[in-house]
C-alpha cells in the first residue's frame, strides 16, 4: 500500500473511532454546580415557568421587576432547602399548568401588577420550582455547588428574559412601536394558551 | 491523481465515517413533540389555510379585530384543544373545519365587514374545533407539553403571517391579490368540504 492509501487508511480510522469529547463538568469537581446550573433546561416547564415570569416582569417595567433579580434566585435556594425537608418535591402538573396560565394571562390582559404583587408571584413560582429541581438530588450530590448552580441559573435566567423584554418593549409611548406591546401580550395568549393544554393534559392522564 | 478504480477499502469506511443514528420511532419525547406539534398545523391543509384566512380577515377588519384576534386565538383553540385531548367529542369536526376554510376564505374574498362582537364569535367558534383537532390527534409517544407549546407556536406563526399578507390590502394590487387568495381558500374549503360529506372520494 502506497504511503498516501496508509493516510488514507489511518485517517478514516481515527474517525470511525471517534467518541464525544468530555472536556470536563461531568467529572470535574465542580460538576454539581453544572449539574444545578443544567438541571432546569432539562424540564420544559421550568423553561416556560422561567420565560414567562421574566417576560412578565419586564412588561412591566425595570422599575417594577428589578427586584426579581434579587428575589427569584433566592426562592428558588429557599424551595430546594424547603421542598425536601417537608417531602414537598413538586406541586404537582395541574399546579404547574395552572401557573404557566395565570402567567400567560396576565401578560395577554396587560395587567398592570405592582412590585410586591409581582414579587410575591416570583417567590411563589421560585419556591415550586425549586422544590421540584430537588426531587432528582441523589446521596452523592453536592448540594451546595448544586444550589448555588440554580440560583445562578435562575439568576441569569430571569435577568436576561426581562432585560430583552424591556428593550424590546422600549420606553417611547409613540404609536410607532405600539405593535411591540401587542407583541409581547400576543406572546403571553400563547403562554396561557399552552398552559391551559397542559392543563387538560393533566386532567387526562 | 484519481484512482482508476474504486478502492475496496474506502467504500466500507466512509459509509461508517456517514453513519448516522437511526431514528425507527419519530414523534417521542420533547423533540418529537416539539416538531410533531408544529408540523401539525403546518400539514393539514385545512387547518394551515383557514389560520391564514384568520391573520388575513383580522388584518382587514382592522383594530381591533387586527389584534384581538391573534391574541385569543390561541386561547380558545387551547380550550377546544383541552376537549380533544379529554376525548369530549364534537358535531361533525371535520366538517366545521372544512367549513371554516370556506367562510374565513368567503369572508376575505369578499372583504366582509361585520361588528367585531361577530367576528370574535364566528372566529372563536372555529377555534375551538380546529384545537380539538389538533388535541384529538396528539401522538401517544410524544411529550404532550412539547406538542403544545409546537402547535399554539405554529398557529401564531400562521396567523402572523395571514396579517402580513393582510396587510398588502393598503394598496389596490395587494388588495386584489388578498382577495383572490381568500377564493382560492374558499374554493379549498369547499373541496375539503364535500370531501369531508363524502361527496369526493
Amino acid at each position: 500500500m502506497s504511503m498516501f492509501g496508509r493516510a488514507w487508511v489511518a485517517v478514516a480510522a481515527l474517525l470511525v473511532s471517534a467518541q464525544a469529547a468530555h472536556a470536563h463538568i461531568v467529572a470535574a469537581r465542580l460538576g454539581d454546580f453544572y449539574a444545578g446550573a443544567l438541571h432546569p433546561l432539562t424540564d420544559l416547564q421550568d423553561i416556560i415557568l422561567w420565560i414567562a415570569m421574566g417576560v412578565l416582569a419586564g412588561s412591566l417595567g425595570a422599575t417594577t421587576g428589578r427586584w426579581l433579580v434579587l428575589v427569584f434566585p433566592l426562592g428558588l435556594l429557599a424551595g430546594l432547602g424547603l421542598g425536601p425537608a417537608f417531602g414537598i418535591v413538586s406541586a404537582g402538573a395541574v399546579a404547574d399548568a395552572g401557573t404557566i396560565a395565570v402567567l400567560g394571562l396576565l401578560l395577554a390582559t396587560n395587567l398592570r401588577i405592582g412590585t410586591v404583587p409581582l414579587c410575591l408571584i416570583a417567590v411563589g413560582l421560585a419556591l415550586m420550582r425549586g422544590a421540584a429541581n430537588a426531587g432528582d438530588l441523589g446521596p452523592e450530590t453536592n448540594r451546595l455547588l448544586f444550589a448555588a448552580g440554580l440560583a445562578g441559573a435562575g439568576y441569569a435566567a430571569i435577568t436576561l428574559t426581562m432585560a430583552l423584554t424591556v428593550a424590546f418593549r422600549g420606553t417611547d409611548a409613540g404609536s410607532s412601536i405600539a405593535w411591540r406591546g401587542i407583541a409581547i401580550r400576543a406572546f403571553g395568549s400563547w403562554i396561557a394558551a399552552i398552559g391551559v393544554m397542559m392543563g387538560g393534559f393533566a386532567l387526562a392522564t | 491523481m484519481l484512482p482508476r478504480r474504486l478502492p475496496l477499502l474506502e467504500i466500507p469506511v466512509a459509509i461508517l465515517v456517514l453513519a448516522q443514528p437511526a431514528f425507527a420511532h419519530e414523534q417521542v419525547g420533547v423533540t418529537g413533540g416539539l416538531v410533531s406539534g408544529l408540523l401539525h398545523p403546518l400539514t393539514g391543509m385545512d387547518h394551515l389555510i383557514a389560520m391564514v384566512a384568520v391573520g388575513i380577515w383580522g388584518a382587514q377588519l382592522g383594530a381591533p379585530a387586527i389584534w384581538v384576534l391573534p391574541i385569543t386565538f390561541p386561547l380558545v383553540m387551547a380550550f377546544g384543544g383541552v376537549l380533544g385531548v379529554l376525548r369530549i367529542p364534537l358535531p361533525m369536526p371535520e366538517v366545521v373545519i372544512a367549513l371554516s376554510a370556506l367562510v374565513l376564505g368567503a369572508a376575505v374574498a369578499a372583504r366582509l365587514r361585520v361588528p367585531f362582537g361577530a367576528a370574535a364569535v364566528i372566529v372563536g367558534a372555529f377555534a375551538i374545533f380546529h384545537g380539538h383537532a389538533h388535541g384529538a390527534e396528539l401522538p401517544s409517544a410524544a411529550n404532550p407539553l412539547a406538542y403544545g407549546v409546537g402547535f399554539v407556536v405554529a398557529t401564531g406563526l400562521l396567523h402572523l403571517c395571514g396579517i402580513t399578507i393582510g396587510t398588502l390590502s393598503r394598496w389596490p394590487a395587494g388588495e386584489r391579490l388578498t382577495r383572490g387568495l381568500g377564493a382560492a381558500i374558499a374554493a379549498l374549503g369547499c373541496y375539503f368540504l364535500a370531501v369531508s360529506l363524502g361527496g369526493v372520494a
